[in-house]
Protein backbone atom coordinates (compact mmCIF):
# COMPACT_ATOMS: atom_id res chain seq x y z
CA UNK A 1 0.00 0.00 0.00
CA UNK A 2 1.44 3.40 -0.90
CA UNK A 3 1.86 6.01 1.81
CA UNK A 4 -0.46 8.61 0.26
CA UNK A 5 -3.29 6.11 0.17
CA UNK A 6 -2.46 5.00 3.70
CA UNK A 7 -2.52 8.56 5.04
CA UNK A 8 -5.84 9.26 3.32
CA UNK A 9 -7.29 6.11 4.79
CA UNK A 10 -5.89 7.07 8.18
CA UNK A 11 -7.62 10.45 7.98
CA UNK A 12 -10.92 8.96 6.90
CA UNK A 13 -10.86 6.26 9.60
CA UNK A 14 -9.98 8.85 12.22
CA UNK A 15 -12.92 10.99 11.16
CA UNK A 16 -15.31 8.05 11.48
CA UNK A 17 -13.88 7.08 14.86
CA UNK A 18 -14.21 10.62 16.20
CA UNK A 19 -17.81 10.88 15.03
CA UNK A 20 -18.69 7.53 16.59
CA UNK A 21 -16.82 7.80 19.89
CA UNK A 22 -16.02 11.39 20.73
CA UNK A 23 -19.12 13.28 19.64
CA UNK A 24 -19.07 15.58 22.68
CA UNK A 25 -15.55 16.86 21.95
CA UNK A 26 -15.64 16.30 18.18
CA UNK A 27 -14.88 19.87 16.98
CA UNK A 28 -11.87 20.29 19.29
CA UNK A 29 -10.54 16.77 18.71
CA UNK A 30 -10.97 17.06 14.95
CA UNK A 31 -9.14 20.38 14.94
CA UNK A 32 -6.28 19.01 17.08
CA UNK A 33 -5.96 15.89 14.96
CA UNK A 34 -5.88 17.87 11.73
CA UNK A 35 -3.18 20.16 13.15
CA UNK A 36 -1.21 17.14 14.23
CA UNK A 37 -1.51 15.32 10.90
CA UNK A 38 -0.77 18.45 8.89
CA UNK A 39 2.40 19.25 10.87
CA UNK A 40 3.55 15.63 10.93
CA UNK A 41 2.82 14.45 7.38
CA UNK A 42 6.40 13.92 6.19
CA UNK A 43 7.49 12.20 9.39
CA UNK A 44 4.38 10.03 9.47
CA UNK A 45 5.05 8.89 5.91
CA UNK A 46 8.62 7.93 6.83
CA UNK A 47 7.58 6.15 10.04
CA UNK A 48 4.80 4.27 8.27
CA UNK A 49 7.34 3.04 5.73
CA UNK A 50 9.81 1.99 8.47
CA UNK A 51 7.03 0.29 10.43
CA UNK A 52 5.65 -1.55 7.41
CA UNK A 53 9.15 -2.75 6.48
CA UNK A 54 9.74 -4.01 10.03
CA UNK A 55 12.53 -1.54 10.90
CA UNK A 56 10.40 0.02 13.67
CA UNK A 57 8.44 -1.99 16.21
CA UNK A 58 4.92 -1.07 17.30
CA UNK A 59 6.31 0.20 20.60
CA UNK A 60 8.92 2.34 18.85
CA UNK A 61 6.28 3.78 16.53
CA UNK A 62 4.14 4.66 19.54
CA UNK A 63 7.12 6.40 21.18
CA UNK A 64 7.73 8.46 18.04
CA UNK A 65 4.08 9.41 17.66
CA UNK A 66 4.04 10.60 21.27
CA UNK A 67 7.24 12.57 20.75
CA UNK A 68 5.67 14.22 17.71
CA UNK A 69 2.70 15.23 19.78
CA UNK A 70 5.11 16.67 22.36
CA UNK A 71 6.78 18.69 19.60
CA UNK A 72 3.43 20.04 18.40
CA UNK A 73 2.68 20.98 22.02
CA UNK A 74 6.06 22.76 22.26
CA UNK A 75 5.24 24.77 19.15
CA UNK A 76 1.83 25.52 20.61
CA UNK A 77 3.43 26.80 23.80
CA UNK A 78 5.28 29.44 21.81
CA UNK A 79 2.32 30.60 19.79
CA UNK A 80 -0.63 30.16 22.14
CA UNK A 81 0.98 30.41 25.58
CA UNK A 82 0.76 28.06 28.53
CA UNK A 83 -2.88 28.47 29.50
CA UNK A 84 -4.21 27.86 26.01
CA UNK A 85 -2.62 24.47 25.37
CA UNK A 86 -5.37 21.90 25.14
CA UNK A 87 -3.71 19.39 22.83
CA UNK A 88 -1.92 17.65 25.65
CA UNK A 89 -5.06 16.94 27.60
CA UNK A 90 -6.32 14.59 24.92
CA UNK A 91 -2.88 13.30 23.96
CA UNK A 92 -3.54 9.71 24.92
CA UNK A 93 -6.81 9.59 23.02
CA UNK A 94 -5.16 10.92 19.88
CA UNK A 95 -2.23 8.51 20.05
CA UNK A 96 -4.47 5.54 20.77
CA UNK A 97 -6.69 6.35 17.78
CA UNK A 98 -3.78 6.90 15.37
CA UNK A 99 -1.88 3.84 16.51
CA UNK A 100 -4.89 1.54 16.31
CA UNK A 101 -5.70 2.76 12.83
CA UNK A 102 -2.09 2.40 11.61
CA UNK A 103 -1.73 -1.08 13.08
CA UNK A 104 -5.08 -2.11 11.64
CA UNK A 105 -4.05 -0.88 8.22
CA UNK A 106 -0.45 -2.06 8.11
CA UNK A 107 -0.27 -5.38 9.98
CA UNK A 108 -2.57 -7.24 7.55
CA UNK A 109 -0.46 -6.10 4.56
CA UNK A 110 2.90 -7.16 6.08
CA UNK B 1 20.59 74.57 29.43
CA UNK B 2 16.86 74.29 28.64
CA UNK B 3 17.75 72.29 25.56
CA UNK B 4 19.73 69.86 27.73
CA UNK B 5 16.83 69.52 30.19
CA UNK B 6 14.48 68.78 27.32
CA UNK B 7 16.81 66.08 26.00
CA UNK B 8 17.12 64.54 29.46
CA UNK B 9 13.33 64.49 29.90
CA UNK B 10 12.87 62.86 26.49
CA UNK B 11 15.49 60.26 27.39
CA UNK B 12 13.75 59.47 30.70
CA UNK B 13 10.38 59.14 28.96
CA UNK B 14 11.85 56.68 26.44
CA UNK B 15 13.45 54.62 29.21
CA UNK B 16 10.21 54.48 31.21
CA UNK B 17 8.29 53.49 28.05
CA UNK B 18 10.84 50.77 27.43
CA UNK B 19 10.39 49.34 30.92
CA UNK B 20 6.59 49.46 30.64
CA UNK B 21 6.74 47.84 27.23
CA UNK B 22 9.04 45.05 28.42
CA UNK B 23 6.86 44.16 31.38
CA UNK B 24 3.59 44.35 29.46
CA UNK B 25 4.72 41.82 26.81
CA UNK B 26 5.35 39.34 29.64
CA UNK B 27 8.23 37.74 27.78
CA UNK B 28 11.74 37.61 29.14
CA UNK B 29 14.38 39.49 27.20
CA UNK B 30 16.85 37.70 24.96
CA UNK B 31 19.61 36.12 27.01
CA UNK B 32 22.98 35.36 25.39
CA UNK B 33 23.86 32.89 28.15
CA UNK B 34 20.65 30.88 27.62
CA UNK B 35 21.19 30.85 23.87
CA UNK B 36 24.81 29.74 24.14
CA UNK B 37 24.17 27.09 26.81
CA UNK B 38 21.17 25.63 24.96
CA UNK B 39 23.21 25.39 21.75
CA UNK B 40 26.10 23.70 23.58
CA UNK B 41 23.75 21.24 25.28
CA UNK B 42 22.10 20.42 21.95
CA UNK B 43 25.47 19.55 20.39
CA UNK B 44 26.48 17.41 23.40
CA UNK B 45 23.09 15.67 23.44
CA UNK B 46 23.32 14.88 19.73
CA UNK B 47 26.77 13.38 20.17
CA UNK B 48 25.66 11.27 23.11
CA UNK B 49 22.39 10.10 21.54
CA UNK B 50 24.34 8.90 18.48
CA UNK B 51 26.02 6.33 20.74
CA UNK B 52 22.73 4.67 21.68
CA UNK B 53 23.29 1.58 19.51
CA UNK B 54 26.02 0.64 22.03
CA UNK B 55 25.24 -0.40 25.65
CA UNK B 56 23.93 2.35 27.94
CA UNK B 57 26.29 1.38 30.79
CA UNK B 58 29.27 2.50 28.71
CA UNK B 59 27.82 6.04 28.56
CA UNK B 60 26.00 6.28 31.87
CA UNK B 61 28.52 8.74 33.33
CA UNK B 62 28.26 11.09 30.32
CA UNK B 63 24.45 10.97 30.44
CA UNK B 64 24.46 11.83 34.16
CA UNK B 65 26.83 14.75 33.53
CA UNK B 66 24.72 16.09 30.67
CA UNK B 67 21.53 15.85 32.71
CA UNK B 68 23.25 17.75 35.52
CA UNK B 69 24.27 20.51 33.09
CA UNK B 70 20.67 20.72 31.92
CA UNK B 71 19.35 20.78 35.49
CA UNK B 72 21.52 23.82 36.24
CA UNK B 73 20.26 25.65 33.15
CA UNK B 74 16.63 24.77 33.92
CA UNK B 75 17.08 26.21 37.42
CA UNK B 76 18.50 29.39 35.86
CA UNK B 77 15.56 29.63 33.43
CA UNK B 78 13.04 29.01 36.22
CA UNK B 79 14.13 32.05 38.16
CA UNK B 80 14.14 34.53 35.28
CA UNK B 81 11.11 36.86 35.33
CA UNK B 82 8.45 36.37 32.62
CA UNK B 83 10.18 33.27 31.39
CA UNK B 84 7.38 30.72 31.93
CA UNK B 85 7.30 29.51 28.32
CA UNK B 86 11.02 28.70 28.08
CA UNK B 87 10.82 27.02 31.49
CA UNK B 88 7.78 24.97 30.41
CA UNK B 89 9.59 23.92 27.22
CA UNK B 90 12.60 22.73 29.21
CA UNK B 91 10.30 20.86 31.60
CA UNK B 92 8.86 18.94 28.64
CA UNK B 93 12.28 18.13 27.27
CA UNK B 94 13.50 16.83 30.64
CA UNK B 95 10.33 15.00 31.69
CA UNK B 96 10.96 11.23 31.67
CA UNK B 97 7.23 10.65 31.21
CA UNK B 98 7.12 12.69 27.98
CA UNK B 99 8.84 11.49 24.84
CA UNK B 100 11.79 13.79 24.32
CA UNK B 101 15.36 13.97 25.71
CA UNK B 102 15.02 12.53 29.23
CA UNK B 103 12.65 9.86 27.94
CA UNK B 104 15.18 8.95 25.25
CA UNK B 105 17.86 8.33 27.90
CA UNK B 106 15.36 6.44 30.06
CA UNK B 107 14.49 4.18 27.13
CA UNK B 108 18.16 3.64 26.28
CA UNK B 109 18.82 2.64 29.90
CA UNK B 110 15.82 0.27 29.98
CA UNK B 111 16.51 -1.35 26.61
CA UNK B 112 20.31 -1.27 26.98
CA UNK B 113 20.73 -0.49 23.26
CA UNK B 114 18.41 1.10 20.70
CA UNK B 115 17.79 0.00 17.12
CA UNK B 116 19.47 2.12 14.39
CA UNK B 117 16.17 3.14 12.77
CA UNK B 118 14.60 4.16 16.07
CA UNK B 119 17.77 5.97 17.12
CA UNK B 120 17.84 8.07 13.96
CA UNK B 121 14.15 8.96 14.12
CA UNK B 122 13.99 9.69 17.86
CA UNK B 123 17.21 11.71 17.73
CA UNK B 124 15.64 13.94 15.06
CA UNK B 125 12.64 14.46 17.33
CA UNK B 126 14.79 15.53 20.29
CA UNK B 127 16.92 17.82 18.11
CA UNK B 128 13.77 19.43 16.68
CA UNK B 129 12.73 20.19 20.27
CA UNK B 130 16.12 21.83 20.93
CA UNK B 131 15.75 23.88 17.75
CA UNK B 132 12.38 25.14 18.95
CA UNK B 133 13.99 26.27 22.22
CA UNK B 134 16.87 27.99 20.42
CA UNK B 135 14.58 29.69 17.89
CA UNK B 136 12.33 30.88 20.69
CA UNK B 137 15.31 32.50 22.44
CA UNK B 138 16.30 34.23 19.18
CA UNK B 139 12.71 35.48 18.75
CA UNK B 140 13.02 37.19 22.14
CA UNK B 141 15.89 39.20 20.67
CA UNK B 142 13.72 40.22 17.73
CA UNK B 143 10.88 41.14 20.10
CA UNK B 144 13.23 43.32 22.17
CA UNK B 145 14.52 45.03 19.04
CA UNK B 146 11.00 45.54 17.65
CA UNK B 147 9.86 47.08 20.94
CA UNK B 148 12.82 49.45 20.84
CA UNK B 149 12.20 50.36 17.20
CA UNK B 150 8.51 51.01 17.95
CA UNK B 151 9.55 53.44 20.66
CA UNK B 152 12.08 55.19 18.48
CA UNK B 153 9.58 55.55 15.63
CA UNK B 154 6.74 56.79 17.85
Amino acid sequence: MDNDKLLKELQSKLKTLITENYEEIKPQLEKDLNTFLEKSKIKLERWLFLFSSGDLTEEELEWLLKSQLDLVSLQGLQTAGISKIKLNTIKNNIIKIILNVIIGLIIPTR
Amino acid sequence: MNHLKLKLTAFLIIISFLFTSCSSTKTALYDQYSYQKTTEIKVEAEKLMSEATSPYVLHQKEVTMLLLEIEKLVEYEKNKPNNEITFAMWKMLTDKEKNLLAAFFKRWETKETLSPAFLEESKKQVLDAFDLLIQYEIKKDKKSKDALLDLINQ
